[in-house]
């Protein structure tokens, strides 16, 4: 792992202390905290997913010496650094609510009514320092709260469902539950309907392009070619 | 004259016809409501309920977001969040003790100390009665019973008003063309959130409040809590089951009577 | 700032050019100079890359060493010593893996009239991890007036320079937009204009802008979706507990899998009328030492284990590397930089801010140049840690566009290089080609029924990046989402036809891996290799040096 020097002769890597569950390892500065983990010893079986920061998978909380906060990262996402004592959290149990989507509607109380917990919220704000992401958790609750959908909706876009927030809810709320059927409400019920979508379905269905289909995947390399560089191309601009 | 707007849960959702009312009647005397960028729930059930200060988060929060828009003073139009907004207010400019605990604890906020004036839409109209009167398109004609309620009176710290005698409504519908009448229960209390665990003492409350309004001769009730206009109003069908021959009152918002009076045609 | 010093130079002639840049691009190559480019750089066309496959039904075929490595592999298990005799888990449709294809899949087993309860979702990680939720760019879907699923087709099959299969192209084409009409009444907040018209984009080779995206996180909604309705209807999952072997019933039919649950190492004998192979790709094999932009567990398992049940592969000496993935800063080294960057108008240019290849070519095309600018022109930006790079100039998006555009609908590029203290609105960034896509696969027909020697094998079905044949040697953007939603429909609805009719397997086996082993010893295969890899090793060497196996 060492670094050769442009004269080929070794350097010595700069390295951090890191506490992993309290226990002190010597760890390349520079790396990920997921990559220090590994080159510790340990193998993931919980605690990695994407390892790009889409999934959720490596929540991770941790304090620095000296700093009374408790940081809330993706282990994948952030570097290591000097004293950094960290635990991740790689499992949130939380209840997710049952519905039927095509049965329920999108009023001010189905988001209350599903999940009714959201009432208890007392605006401490420790959701959205938990965030990752840095959503605006809370603000999406208040929405939540007040029937707000496509507030909740928009707030929570980006949310990638890590459980943070609701470790760390002195209310006992399930945010990312929540947030998730905002969403689904607003793309089901709120956003219009693409009509072109609605028209090409029909037309795939009424067997519009199948004649023409069959034709074309009974082509020759040679056919298919020449039509393949003879495309026009839409152009980029509007 | 703009002025800083929290409106609150109820008026987003049940209430949303006192919202729409009152954002119109204040801009035609002069006043733009400004919504805060963001709030959030005042915190109601749980002020009301203990003085742990856990519970004053949701309205100190709020106040630093007013703060923040640059409004030194928030309109709350719903009694409860008056109420709630406004005894956190005076906590935050008195009890230097539980702020400094409060400030503490919401370490990634500016430290407020109470700064932000939370005032009631009625408040403001004591001001404007001149411009109101010259608005009137409509005068009102009829006689209305001026309900209060409790929360916009009681503490008397936070009162909009004489806290016994209250009468800024009066004034109001006097203004917009409309008669009052005598109504001694007008603050007395509606039943409040019993409406939730023990429906029959806000049965027997709308019935004593509204009978009472109707013997001293009142056409309509007028009110400006959303909580007390779902007890007198959409309570007044259940009322019915139990005494047959009570007769009922339409019950409104003040900003409604502001909006007919004015003549400004409201959406639905 | 958190470049190095040694990049301001090159950053300022990035600059410097932006404006001449915006008003012209490269022209698109002629079909002569791809293929030129293709054989010199691509690293496709590395010879010593690949060898000839010496065991199963596609022996002799050509694959990079890694898939060799693995496909020439011993079983984990020794299958005298499982007792096939215990069944654990009873099911309808078996769904192996749990990503786009295997979700799509079970929803549509339901959707069918499969109880939920019969159906059986058995992942490796936890549900939804993914090259699903991963994806950024958008799903390409013909929907639009001045398109139609015959010009997706052409896009499609001249993209993968002709070696697809027809009627999967033709799937795929056709059942486009049917997908994203079951997406929107399961409400994905696909991106959209007030009047509700999808908002579309052009994505290397396509022809028309048809990639539909929700933001930058367009698989992840999708996933989110899909899973919360898997959830609602009370699809049973088993995370942590990938499938190790097929079972078959002794005659031919596969019959379930052996799972082996990573926490307790116990194996399960799950015993299935039907079972759908929707394993995912091979990223992180690291065909040819590339780093990937793909998620922790797409180690193969699902070629490995169908290969031993007599599967045919395809197109399995293409790779994709996808062209921009991140070379600065080195914590996320690979990482994918979507090709929506470039969709959106940033362009790709050499150490000395100048262009050399039209940001919107076919992915091959456009990573062979990239490639050839830093190693063949020696024109790219070396890093401190030596690696080779050239900018992408994503400032141009906001320029284009306006301002805030890279926010909204880049946002989780913008997150990810703010993390690292690069501000993509102000910088441009700096990329090189990553490994990105199993382009070929275990071959289907168009029912989704995977293709052994003599016809399908009977009950095994396979969606996603684990088949192949849809995208020929070379995947288009957008097409891989696609991909898993039509083709795990497809599964999902024919596997469940199937287990309506076909009775429980009778009898459990495990005689295909025994028989797989006599071959490996007969082509005189070392037993030093085991697969299905299930996770890559990534622990420090020092640690491993002195680890010892003792618990």
């Amino acid at each position: 792992m060492a670094r050769k020097s442009k004269k080929g002769e070794k350097q010595e890597m700069e390295m951090v202390r890191i506490y992993i569950m309290g226990k002190e390892y010597k760890v390349p500065a520079g790396l990920t905290i997921m990559k220090a983990m590994e080159y510790a010893g340990y193998r993931y079986i919980r605690g990695a997913g994407c390892r790009a920061g889409f999934c959720g998978a490596c929540a991770t909380v941790y304090r620095k010496e000296g700093d009374y906060k408790l940081h809330a990262d993706l282990a994948c996402q952030t570097t290591v650094e000097d004293g950094m004592w960290l635990v991740q959290l790689p499992f949130t149990p939380a209840n997710k609510a049952i519905y039927d989507m095509d049965k329920i509607e999108a009023d001010d109380k189905t988001l209350v009514n599903f999940y009714p917990e959201i009432a208890r919220c007392v605006s401490c704000n420790t959701c959205t320092k938990a965030c990752p992401q840095e959503l605006d958790v809370m603000d999406y609750i208040q929405a939540s709260l007040r029937g707000d959908i496509a507030k909740a909706a928009e707030l929570s876009f980006d949310c990638i469902q890590c459980g943070l927030c609701a470790m760390r809810c002195p209310a006992e709320i399930a945010h990312y539950h929540v947030a998730q059927l905002a969403r689904r409400l607003y793309g089901k019920y709120i956003a219009p309907k693409a009509r072109h979508l609605e028209e090409r379905v029909k037309e795939i269905e009424e067997g519009k392009f199948d004649e023409e289909m069959k034709k074309m995947m009974k082509m020759s390399v040679t056919q298919l070619r020449k039509l393949y560089n003879a495309r026009d191309i839409e152009p980029e601009e509007d | 004259m703009e002025m800083g707007y929290y409106p609150g849960c109820t008026l987003k959702t049940n209430a949303k016809v006192f919202e729409d009312s009152l954002l119109k009647a204040f801009e035609k005397i002069g006043i733009k409501l400004k919504e805060l960028n963001k709030w959030y729930c005042c915190g109601t059930v749980y002020s009301l309920a203990t003085d742990n200060l856990m519970y004053r988060l949701a309205a100190i929060r709020n106040l630093i977001r007013a703060k923040e828009d640059g409004h030194e003073k928030l309109v709350a139009p719903c009694s409860i969040c008056y109420n709630t907004l406004k005894q956190a207010n005076l906590m935050a400019k008195s009890d230097e003790e539980a702020m400094s605990k409060i400030n503490a604890f919401m370490d990634e906020e500016p430290d407020y100390d109470g700064s932000v004036s939370v005032i009631h839409p009625l408040e403001v109209i004591e001001a404007k009665l001149q411009e109101i009167k010259a608005a009137v398109k409509k005068p009102l004609g009829k006689k209305y019973a001026a309900y209060y309620g409790c929360l916009l009176l009681r503490p008397k710290e936070i009162a909009i008003d004489e806290h016994e005698n209250p009468s800024i409504m009066e004034r109001l519908i006097e203004a917009l063309g409309g008669s009052v009448v005598n109504f001694p229960l007008k603050n007395e209390c509606c039943g409040s959130y019993n409406v939730a665990s023990n429906k029959e003492a806000v049965i027997d409350a709308n019935y004593r409040i509204i009978t009472n309004a109707r013997r001293n001769g009142a056409d309509a009730i007028v009110t400006s809590c959303p909580l007390c206009h779902f007890n007198l109003k959409e309570m007044q069908k259940e009322v019915k089951k139990v005494h047959p021959e009570f007769a009922g009152l339409p019950v409104y918002y003040f900003s409604e009577l502001m909006v007919e009076a004015f003549g400004i045609e409201m959406e639905g | 700032m958190a470049y190095p010093k040694e990049f301001e130079k090159s950053i300022r002639k990035v600059e410097e050019t932006r404006e001449e840049r915006l008003k012209k691009l490269p022209e698109r190559m002629k079909e002569k100079e791809k293929d030129e480019l293709l054989k010199k750089w691509h690293p496709d066309y590395k010879p010593e890359a690949k060898r000839k496959l010496k065991v199963g039904v596609s022996k002799g075929s050509i694959v990079p060493n890694e898939v060799a490595d693995i496909i020439e592999a011993y079983p984990l298990i020794k299958p005298d010593e499982i007792d096939l005799s215990q069944v654990d888990y009873e099911a309808d449709v078996l769904i192996i893996g749990g990503g786009g294809a295997g979700t799509a899949a079970a929803l549509y087993a339901y959707y069918e009239g499969i109880k939920p309860e019969n159906i059986i979702i058995a992942t490796k990680l936890r549900h939804g991890d993914s090259n699903t939720i991963m994806a950024q760019g958008g799903i390409q879907a013909a929907d639009k007036p001045n398109d139609s699923p015959l010009i997706h087709y052409l896009d499609v099959i001249g993209g993968g320079h002709f070696a697809n299969k027809p009627d999967l192209v033709a799937r795929l084409v056709m059942d486009a937009p049917l997908i994203i009409k079951w997406h929107e009444e399961l409400g994905v907040m696909y991106d959209k204009k007030p009047d509700g018209e999808m908002i579309t984009i052009h994505g290397g080779g396509t022809s028309r802008k048809r990639m539909h995206s929700a933001k930058d996180y367009t698989g992840m909604e999708i996933m989110r979706v899909i899973r919360d309705e898997a959830r609602n209807v009370g699809i049973k999952v088993l995370e942590f507990s990938p499938a190790i072997e097929l079972l078959t019933d002794g005659n031919g039919r596969v019959a379930g899998a052996l799972l082996y649950n990573l926490e307790t190492e116990q194996y399960y004998v799950v015993r299935a009328k039907a079972t759908i192979m929707a394993t995912g790709g091979f990223g992180r094999l690291h065909i040819q030492g590339f780093p990937t932009t793909n998620h922790y567990g797409a180690t193969a398992d699902g070629l490995v284990m169908a290969y031993r049940v007599g599967a045919k592969l395809r197109d399995m000496d293409s790779v994709q590397y996808h062209p921009t993935g991140v070379a600065y800063p080195e914590q996320i080294v690979g990482l994918l930089v979507t090709e929506k960057v470039r969709s959106l108008g940033g362009q790709p240019v050499n150490v000395d801010g100048e262009q050399f290849v039209h940001p919107l070519e076919p992915r091959d095309v456009e990573a062979a140049a990239i490639i050839r600018e830093c190693y063949g022109r020696n024109k790219g930006v070396v890093t401190p840690t030596g690696m080779r790079g050239v900018w992408l100039d994503s400032p141009m998006i906001d320029m284009i566009h306006g301002e805030g555009t890279i926010e909204r609908r880049l946002g989780a590029m913008f997150r990810m290089f703010s993390r690292f203290g690069i501000d993509m609105r102000q910088e441009p960034i700096l990329v090189f080609p990553t490994l990105h896509y199993q382009n070929g696969g275990i071959e289907i027909d168009a029912d989704a029924r995977v293709l052994g020697k003599n016809g399908t094998i009977e009950a095994l079905f396979a969606a996603g990046e684990v088949e192949g044949g849809v995208h020929g040697k070379n995947r288009l953007m957008g097409n891989s989402l696609l991909d898993t939603q039509v083709f795990g429909r497809i599964a999902g609805i024919n596997a469940a036809r199937y287990a309506k009719k076909a009775r429980k397997p009778r009898s459990l086996s495990l005689e295909h891996v025994n028989k797989y082993v006599q071959e490996l010893k007969k082509a005189r295969i070392k037993e030093e290799r085991k697969a299905p890899l299930l996770l890559p090793d990534y622990r420090g060497k020092e640690v491993l040096s002195r680890a010892i196996d003792i618990l």
